[in-house]
């Protein structure tokens, strides 16, 4: 962040029954990411702002985001065909000299495409910027001027979206944040963890100097001059509120590395 | 040109035993939602159902066919409106349609992919020649393309959008201009309820068997599912309009046609072997001038059976809907509903207030479409 002044946090809440975040999927198949891209949330923000696809989307770009994965749901693969309704054989991807396509040899009929995407999740999503333009923005989604999207048009959100803003560092902001997630997935997890107070949630975070790359910044949304950059991302954990009070003679929680938690298993 | 404005569709269908979308296993599609297993039934399949159903309600020269031979189908309308040869007019045609530069396909009359295009559209294309067809077609292919060159041909592929494109989208990979981002926005049906996959098992006999041999001719099974589908649609009207250039009345027609097809549409998949099709128990539409609600957060927590689902279930989402009204204090313009839940009959007088409590008293189909045609012209007259 480069801006001058008070920044403030907006927080969103991303859960949906699919959601589906591809970096670098193209043609047949088309991937997520097990946690939100910036290029989703930024298409996101823009969308709710009504930009259109060649409008420029530097400012949004340069917003820092954090993401934490409250729950991190599993992947679904979903299998797609395509076909000719007339009976024909479909086209080859490959051209000839004129750059015309040929038809597929030996013919085929039925083209299929997987299509990934993740269900049963939720991602709490803080995007750090000056506070008027973060004002605007939340004004935006909750007021969206197209129908917003979890990464893919099907992938519609579930309602609360926005959480509001938050004052404070990012990190401290996702950290304070309470668990969301329903109350069965608390009580089934609080079961096998003693009612612990706090859960460890993965956050991944925008920061120059981190250890990790990202190739999902976006330069360009516009259809002809799609382009994405890389950016550095730090990985760490959080030890969020999960509003549990944990019973006194029990042992407060598994006290170790439990990856079966963030499932709810 | 209309401000933040969008038409919520929220219906509960129940569909008996049936795979309407299937996998590669050949297994319906299922979803986990709230940690439980869900049918599910993909936004592409039902919107497939429902733009079929939507072109067999709409005028002639407002369908949207998809098809790769544009070429021959501008030749017919030039043949019809000049009387010219066939072949002189396919040429005219050509001649037309590479000033789009669209790839062509195998046959020279073909583009490379299916285009979505609306018959008014190719009606105005073959317009621009009408009073000179002749002329033209006497011409070498040189002066004639120079003759052509000038034609706003593009301009009338990216205006004047047949109501299917509008609503539901076009992508042409490599001639962005004519890219049209849909209006509606649809979700993949879930079921409200947790599902189990279950498998029938079945062998065909062979009629002309001979006496000694025994045993089935064939046998294999067919994996379905039963499912109280929770399906919900956004209309977003302000694109709607702007991709109908700006014509309201045209959107207000696409609107309502969109509504009355998302309803009645089911898809087809293995139709002959379980006679699907039903008619949903509940269509709720809400309009919204901040945001679209999708209220799939009512069946989180998997309905569970006690007299059947399906109560249950509009139940469930009419107490979301009025939870998240007093909740967020946004309240709606406009909400109506059509139900198959009648207050005489035992058990259902709960779920008759319910659902009059959170979107008033149901109100025959017809009634709703009008309703929500008057209610969203209102709402544009007041907004200017």
């Amino acid at each position: 962040m480069t801006a001058t002044g008070p920044t403030t946090v907006l927080l969103l809440r991303l859960a949906g029954p699919l959601q589906a975040w591809g970096d670098r999927s193209a043609f047949n198949r088309r991937e997520t990411r097990p946690e939100p891209t910036k290029s989703g949330i930024v298409g996101l923000l823009a969308a709710a702002a009504g930009r259109p696809r060649h409008a420029a989307i530097d400012d949004l770009a340069g917003l820092g985001l954090g993401i934490r994965v409250d729950q991190a749901g599993s992947l679904l693969r979903d299998y797609h065909t395509v076909s000719d309704y007339r009976g024909r054989p479909l086209l080859a991807a490959a051209v000839n000299a004129k750059g015309t396509q040929r038809l597929t040899g030996p013919a085929k009929y039925t083209h299929i495409t997987q299509r990934f995407y993740l269900q049963d999740a939720v991602f709490l999503a803080a995007i750090e910027g000056p506070a008027h333009f973060i004002t605007t923005l939340e004004n935006a989604v909750r007021h969206p001027a197209f129908p917003l999207a979890l990464g893919r048009r099907s992938c519609v959100p579930a309602q609360p979206l926005v959480l509001g803003q938050r004052t404070g560092p990012l990190e401290e902001v996702l950290r304070a944040e309470p668990w969301h997630v329903t109350d069965a997935v608390r009580k089934r997890w609080g079961r096998r963890n003693g009612n612990a107070a706090h859960v460890d949630l993965p956050l991944t975070l925008d920061d120059p100097a981190g250890d990790d790359t990202r190739e999902d910044l976006p330069l360009s949304f516009a259809p002809t001059s799609r382009a994405y950059t890389s950016r550095r991302v730090r990985h760490t954990y959080a030890a969020a509120p999960t509003g549990l009070t944990p019973h006194p003679d029990q042992p407060p929680s598994t006290g170790g590395h439990d990856p079966f938690a963030l499932l709810g298993w | 040109m209309p401000q933040r404005l969008f038409i919520d569709v929220h219906i509960v269908q129940t569909v008996p035993p049936a795979n309407v979308n299937r996998d590669d296993q050949g297994n319906p599609k299922e979803a986990v939602y709230g940690g439980a297993r869900r049918s599910r039934v993909s936004s592409q399949a039902w919107k497939r159902a429902t733009r079929k159903h939507f072109d067999t309600t709409v005028p002639e020269p407002d369908r949207a066919t998809r098809t790769r031979r544009l070429t021959s189908e501008l030749a017919k309308r030039i043949v019809r409106d000049t009387k010219l040869e066939r072949d002189k007019a396919d040429r005219l045609a050509g001649a037309l349609l590479t000033r789009l530069n669209l790839s062509q396909g195998k046959k020279a009359s073909d583009t490379a992919y299916l285009l979505f295009y609306g018959n008014a559209q190719l009606d105005t294309v073959a317009a621009l020649v009408s009073g000179q067809a002749h002329d033209l077609a006497a011409l070498d292919d040189e002066k004639l393309a120079a003759e052509l060159k000038d034609l706003p041909v593009a301009d009338a592929f990216s205006t004047g959008h047949p109501v299917g494109v509008a609503l539901f989208g076009r992508m042409v990979a490599d001639i962005p201009k004519l890219n049209v981002d849909a209006a509606v926005q649809v979700a993949h049906a879930l079921s409200t309820h947790e599902t189990q996959l279950e498998f029938d098992y079945f062998t065909a006999v062979d009629d002309k068997t001979e006496k000694e041999e025994t045993g089935a001719g064939m046998i294999g099974t067919i994996a379905f599912n039963s499912a109280t589908l929770y399906r919900y649609a956004t209309v977003g009207f302000a694109q709607l309009a702007d991709n109908l250039g700006g014509d309201t009345e045209a959107a207000l027609d696409a609107l309502d046609r969109f509504v009355d097809s998302f309803a009645r549409s089911v898809p087809t998949g293995y139709q002959n072997s379980f006679a699907h099709r039903t008619r949903p128990s509940l269509v709720a539409v809400v309009v919204r001038e901040d945001q679209p609600v999708n209220l799939v957060t009512a069946f989180e927590e998997p309905v569970v059976s006690e007299a059947g689902i399906q109560a249950a279930s509009v139940r469930s989402l009419a107490h979301e809907y009025a939870a998240a009204r007093s909740a967020w204090g946004d309240v709606p313009v406009h909400a109506a509903a059509t139900h198959t839940f009648a207050s005489g009959k035992p058990g259902a007088t709960e779920t008759v207030e319910a659902l009059t409590e959170a979107f008033g008293t149901s109100v025959p189909f017809d009634e709703l479409r009008s309703g929500l045609r008057a209610c969203v012209s209102a709402v544009l007259e007041a907004q200017g």
